[in-house]
């Protein structure tokens, strides 16, 4: 393999690849970049076969072959190489490709390219689905952070991605909160969607999409894969087995309080109380006629208390939340205005945006001792 | 000099059940579980004049005293009891350290009349709950242990370290916390039978047959030299439940729907003091003694019975026991520490 590139091209996909390579593998070569040369193209490829990402690079090919690098040493190399160009050779007697730019000279060792799993192709047309990338790359930003983190439970560290028609819907929970977001389509899908796509997946796709600025992407489920193509770049993640649990279930049909709040007042107020509630402790939020008082309390830090006028009416009550998670659900909705909906201390608390943006934040309270 | 005191509430779990039982008043009785492998957990006054003591197989308790009454372990009920104890002592001693549901050492400095404060404690346990409890004081945790043993039931000995040397002079080594059946065998062995001549050993013969730091120790014991710290909160760094099953169990159906009631139990306790851990174990002994443990690390911290059960039968079935299992067990560790029990983060039913 022999080929000469631009280094800001080279820099800018390898960052980009590199960032799905494994970190704590037990086979050396998945924290490795495979690097392709094939029929006068460059493809870059990282994968710690949960996710695998192809992205292609500019280059002139001189000699065709495959080679596989420990992606985050090359990526420091790459990024201090003097000069606009950069060669790389593979030298098959050496076991190392020869790296040169300006008047560097490195030799970095391969790894062993057996172990570097194929890839997955992108879908042929058939099953795959066009759908426009700011939409999605929106509604993935609205629901990923509620997606569980917690590998017992390896169903909620999903997202729930359905679409059909002119709607795309995407939901995340990890029991303690539950993130839904409907988006509509300007034109409708040429055909449905569904699949449970690891979070980590979905918001590796969404900064790529971001970086690309490209207008669609391209969505393939397979039996158990998902592989999604952005301007020539491809991502694919395995999908999550089991039944995402039915969150429709879970939406209380009716609440006691529904108050209509200004966008961004109550966020800008749980910001600050949430300064105090450190250590696990929760925020308090008590409701009395016409008004919220909002209070955070940690012992041998301190307290802090903030009150803002709402439109409550009714028997108060206090109900504690983790500050975090009311944060993700209150800055989710931006500045819009939003609906806050409450049953009791220990029932779920809804927030969803007042302007029928089609967002729903369900909170699980803290139970409080006192 | 009178820098410890041993709180103990004499035959707890036995007078639980008669201060709910009354009838049984005067009678043997014996607190155990009636499996064939239960064994003693506690005996009345009355049965212990039998011979029974705790720990006892209760099928031999049984053969030594066949009229004995036997009654069923009711935590609940005896933690219930403990915590209104505890409680008593609290209000009257700052430094506490609780070592077992019916046992405390309390830290007597800074008490104005130590000994009268004890009097009065031991009233107030008996007017609030009906229980009795004795008491040993004396200027370590050592002195202060064995004296509250002197003369139970309702008893109350005060001891300086030399007039503990001589009281016991003449008792079994065996008397001391500490020293155990075996050491005793073999100090008999050595012609060594009473505290008084272990006391008086030379350390050097000591030190060549248990070997320098546990030789030292025996003579240290034997003359009651220990330490006077109170360790206010006891640290546990883990929480677990085990069952010695009445009959091996093969069925996996079965040792799981145990490992979930062992779970369950675990996690009442857990969830009332206030305590989450991450890491749960499973501990599984083989018909043939095969001891076997296996752990998983949670992301968070947990005291819940199901989520501890979930994982607790995974782990079993990871495993999958080979022959039939004679004990299994569930455990709960590296807890949150420093946390404040406050927070009790609801779920949705997923």
């Amino acid at each position: 393999m022999k080929l000469a590139t631009s280094k800001a091209d080279l820099l800018a996909q390898l960052g980009t690849v590199s960032r799905v390579a494994s970190t704590r593998s037990a086979v050396q070569a998945l924290s490795g970049v495979q690097i392709i040369a094939r029929e006068g193209a460059v493809e870059l490829r990282a994968t710690d076969m949960e996710v695998g990402l192809r992205v292609p690079l500019a280059a002139e090919v001189e000699r065709e072959g495959t080679v596989v690098l420990p992606a985050r040493l090359t990526l420091e190399v790459v990024r201090s190489l003097p000069g606009d160009r950069a060669t790389l050779e593979l030298r098959p007697g050496q076991g190392d490709v020869e790296l040169v730019a300006g008047s560097a000279t490195f030799h970095l060792r391969t790894l062993r390219a057996e172990d570097f799993p194929p890839f997955p192709e992108p879908g042929d047309g058939d099953a795959s689905v066009t759908v426009p990338a700011a939409a999605f790359v929106e509604t993935v930003g609205m629901v990923a952070r509620s997606a569980s983190r917690d590998e017992t439970r390896p169903i909620l560290t999903g997202v729930l991605v359905s679409a059909s028609g002119t709607q795309l819907r995407m939901v995340a929970t990890d029991s303690y909160r539950l993130s839904v977001k409907e988006t509509r389509l300007e034109t409708p899908l040429a055909g449905p969607l569904e699949a449970n796509v690891p979070a980590r997946a979905l918001q590796e796709l969404a900064r790529i999409a971001t970086a690309t600025e490209a207008d669609t992407l391209s969505v393939t489920v397979r039996d158990n894969q998902v592989v999604f193509a952005v301007d020539g770049i491809v991502l694919s993640s395995r999908l999550i087995d089991g039944q995402f649990p039915n969150y429709g279930q879970l939406l209380p049909d009716s609440y006691e309080h529904e108050l209509r709040l200004a966008g961004g007042e109550l966020t800008e107020v749980v910001r600050r109380m949430s300064l105090l509630a450190l250590k696990n402790a929760p925020l308090r939020l008590r409701f009395a006629e016409g008004e919220l008082t909002v209070s955070a309390q940690t012992p041998d830090v301190g307290e802090a208390t903030e009150s803002l006028p709402v439109p409550f009416t009714g028997e108060p009550f206090e109900i504690g939340f983790n500050p975090d998670f009311l944060r993700d659900g209150l800055e989710t909705v931006e500045s819009r205005d939003l609906v806050f909906k409450l049953i009791s201390p220990i029932r779920p608390g809804l927030i969803e945006a007042a302007d029928d943006s089609g967002f729903l934040y369900l909170i699980m309270p803290i139970r409080l001792n006192v | 000099m009178a820098r410890i005191a041993h709180l103990d509430v004499d035959a707890f779990y036995a007078s639980v059940e008669l201060l709910r039982r009354p009838e049984l008043r005067g009678k043997p009785v014996i607190v155990s579980g009636s499996g064939p492998r239960a064994v003693v957990t506690t005996a009345s006054y009355e049965a212990r004049v039998f011979g029974i003591g705790s720990a006892m197989p209760t099928s031999r308790a049984r053969r030594l005293c066949p009229h004995a009454v036997l009654v069923a372990p009711d935590f609940p009920a005896y933690r219930a009891a403990s915590a209104q104890v505890m409680e008593l002592v609290r209000a009257q001693v700052e430094g506490v350290e609780v070592v077992g549901l019916d046992e405390a050492y309390l830290d007597l400095d800074g008490l104005v009349a130590p000994r009268a404060a004890m009097r009065r404690l031991v009233e107030q346990i008996r007017a609030h709950t009906g229980l009795t409890a004795s008491v040993g004081i004396g200027p370590n945790r050592l002195v202060a242990k064995v004296a509250s043993d002197a003369e139970k039931p309702r008893g109350f000995v005060v001891l300086s370290r030399e007039e503990a040397c001589a009281r016991f002079a003449a008792a079994s080594p065996g008397l001391v916390p500490g020293i155990g059946p075996k050491t005793v065998a073999r100090l008999e062995a050595m012609g060594i039978t009473t505290l008084g001549a272990l006391a008086a050993a030379p350390e050097g013969e000591l030190v060549v047959r248990f070997g320098a730091n546990h030789g030292r120790d025996l003579r240290l014991r034997a003359a009651f030299q220990g330490t006077a710290t109170i360790t206010p909160v006891r640290i546990a760094v883990s929480e677990s439940r085990e069952r010695t099953l009445d009959a091996d169990v093969g069925d996996p159906a079965r040792q799981e729907a145990i490992l979930r009631d062992l779970a369950e139990q675990l996690c009442e306790r857990l969830a009332r003091q206030e305590r989450r851990g991450r890491t749960i174990a499973i501990k599984v002994r083989l018909d043939d003694f095969t001891t076997v443990t296996r752990a998983r690390t949670l992301a968070a911290t947990t005291c819940e019975a199901g989520v501890v059960a979930e994982v607790a039968v995974a782990l079993l079935r990871d495993y999958a026991p080979p022959r039939p299992v004679r004990l299994l067990g569930v455990r709960v560790a590296a807890f949150a520490i420093g946390d404040p029990p406050v927070t009790d983060q609801l779920a949705l039913p997923l």
